[in-house]
């Protein structure tokens, strides 16, 4: 096995593109390490992507954009992600609550695992785009079509992601986030994002309403059933108690840790709490 | 092998290593500094712990070949920091009996240690925060927590007294 430090990018493509399937990008490897025992016959080149320049946090016109390799303690700190419209970015990360994780841990490795993590239940919640890098192209995909199965991404060989957009929230929006795990050291059990955009008449123009970790298909997914029943009204307790209890077309997965009518129970609680907190978020005018 | 040169506590020291290693395994087994422990060298403990550029991570996740030209410090390093002398933290672990086995102990004064210099007055919850990622297996969590609660009360006593 070959450790590689590239200082540019195209020097960082050639070596992915060199080694195909068998290269990993690594920047806080700790994904890599924690799995080096499952991954050791499968990875040639571990390609570190800590000197590309790829750590920031800046907002443009389209909206923010965040460097693959930022960490999540950077965001967490972050005056752009701790307040404001993106302020749900720290709360995701507020949830994970191993500082030394938080300190290694970015971004960019956290939205390529589709599995027990929390960035992306929220980065779908946000309406998030993964833009991707390689020597023939940049493109840029959805966080809802990144993800395509347990552990498993849409890279292409010799590609690696770049950057996370996410667009600006309309006014009047807010986000929740809750959780379910053992301890503070646990992955998650269930995850729960949340979103809900409000017009001067308190009446619910957009919603999304998402949970992860738990889900039978491996990935992040949105209740639609729970996100039409709070579109178009007037969010009240019973308004949420409603989506909640709508939120059982997402089919839980059952396995060691949890069966899944258990899971489903979270996923309806933690739907509860995230919509709380985001019509709070709302009221305390987060956006503003 | 590839050759490398880590800076733990001052100190440079020469390695080989192969790029899978971890920086824990490096510097307990190459090194010969074995004040930092491995536990589940997966992530999930905590006893690995140190500071790397001044930031608490787990040296069971960082490749070795990954801390060249950082600034890393161990539990070995907190003494010598501290003229010799035991650090206030390590003084109230003892006085206060924050530990049984004290196998975790080397990690919780660090992650501790970075807590105080950057809040020298935290509450029992930032205290709680702070500890998050560290397994205790004897459960000793509540002397851990006030001896490092006590730690930083005399740390501010001594920082007054000045």
């Amino acid at each position: 096995m070959e450790y590689y430090s590239p200082t540019d990018l195209d020097e960082a493509y050639s070596l992915l593109e060199r080694y195909g399937e068998d290269a990993i990008p690594v920047a806080g490897s700790t994904f890599y390490m924690g799995h080096r025992e499952e991954l050791f016959d499968e990875v040639e080149a571990v390609v570190d992507i800590k000197k590309l320049g790829l750590s920031y946090i800046r907002q443009d016109a389209g909206g923010l954009r965040i460097g693959a390799t930022t960490t999540l303690n950077e965001i967490f700190g972050h005056d752009l992600t701790r307040q404001g419209p993106f302020a749900i970015l720290a709360t995701t990360v507020q949830e994970l609550n191993i500082n030394e994780v938080r300190n290694m841990a970015t971004i960019g490795g956290e939205v390529c695992i589709a599995g027990e993590v929390d960035m992306p239940t929220t980065l779908l919640a946000y309406d998030a785009n993964i833009v991707i890098g390689g020597s023939k192209r940049v493109r840029e995909i959805s966080m809802a079509d990144f993800h395509i199965g347990y552990l498993n991404n849409a890279l292409e060989p010799g590609e690696m992601v770049l950057e996370v957009h996410i667009p600006q929230p309309p006014a009047n929006t807010g986000g929740g986030f809750a959780k379910f795990e053992r301890t503070a050291a646990d992955l998650p059990i269930v995850n729960v994002a949340t979103r809900i955009s409000l017009d001067k008449a308190g009446v619910c123009t957009d919603a999304r309403v998402v949970a992860g970790a738990a889900t039978r298909s491996g990935v992040p997914e949105r209740s639609g059933a729970a996100e039409a029943a709070l579109l178009g009204q007037v969010i009240d307790a019973t308004l949420i108690d409603a989506a909640a209890a709508a939120s059982a077309d997402i089919e839980c997965i059952h396995d060691f840790r949890v069966s899944a009518d258990i899971r489903s129970l979270w996923v309806k609680c933690g739907i509860e709490d995230a919509l709380k907190r985001a019509v709070a978020a709302v009221q305390q005018g987060e956006q503003s | 092998m590839n050759a490398i040169k880590l800076n733990i506590n001052n100190e440079h020291y020469d390695v080989l290593v192969k790029p899978h290693w971890s920086l824990a395994y490096v510097i307990r087994e190459k090194v010969g500094l074995t004040g930092t422990k491995t536990g589940c060298e997966m992530g999930t403990c905590g006893s690995c712990t140190l500071l790397l550029d001044g930031k608490p991570i787990f040296s069971c996740l960082r490749m070795a070949i990954d801390a060249q030209g950082c600034d890393i410090r161990t539990i070995e390093g907190v003494e010598e920091e501290n003229n010799g002398e035991l650090h206030p933290l390590q003084e109230a672990f003892i006085q206060d009996h924050g530990m049984q086995c004290g196998f975790c102990t080397p990690g919780m004064i660090i992650a501790a240690k970075h807590l105080l210099e950057h809040n020298p007055d935290p509450t029992e919850r930032e205290v709680r925060e702070a500890i998050g990622g560290h397994l205790c297996r004897c459960g000793t969590y509540i002397r851990i927590v006030r001896s490092i609660l006590n730690a930083a009360a005399a740390m501010r006593n001594s920082q007054a007294t000045q």
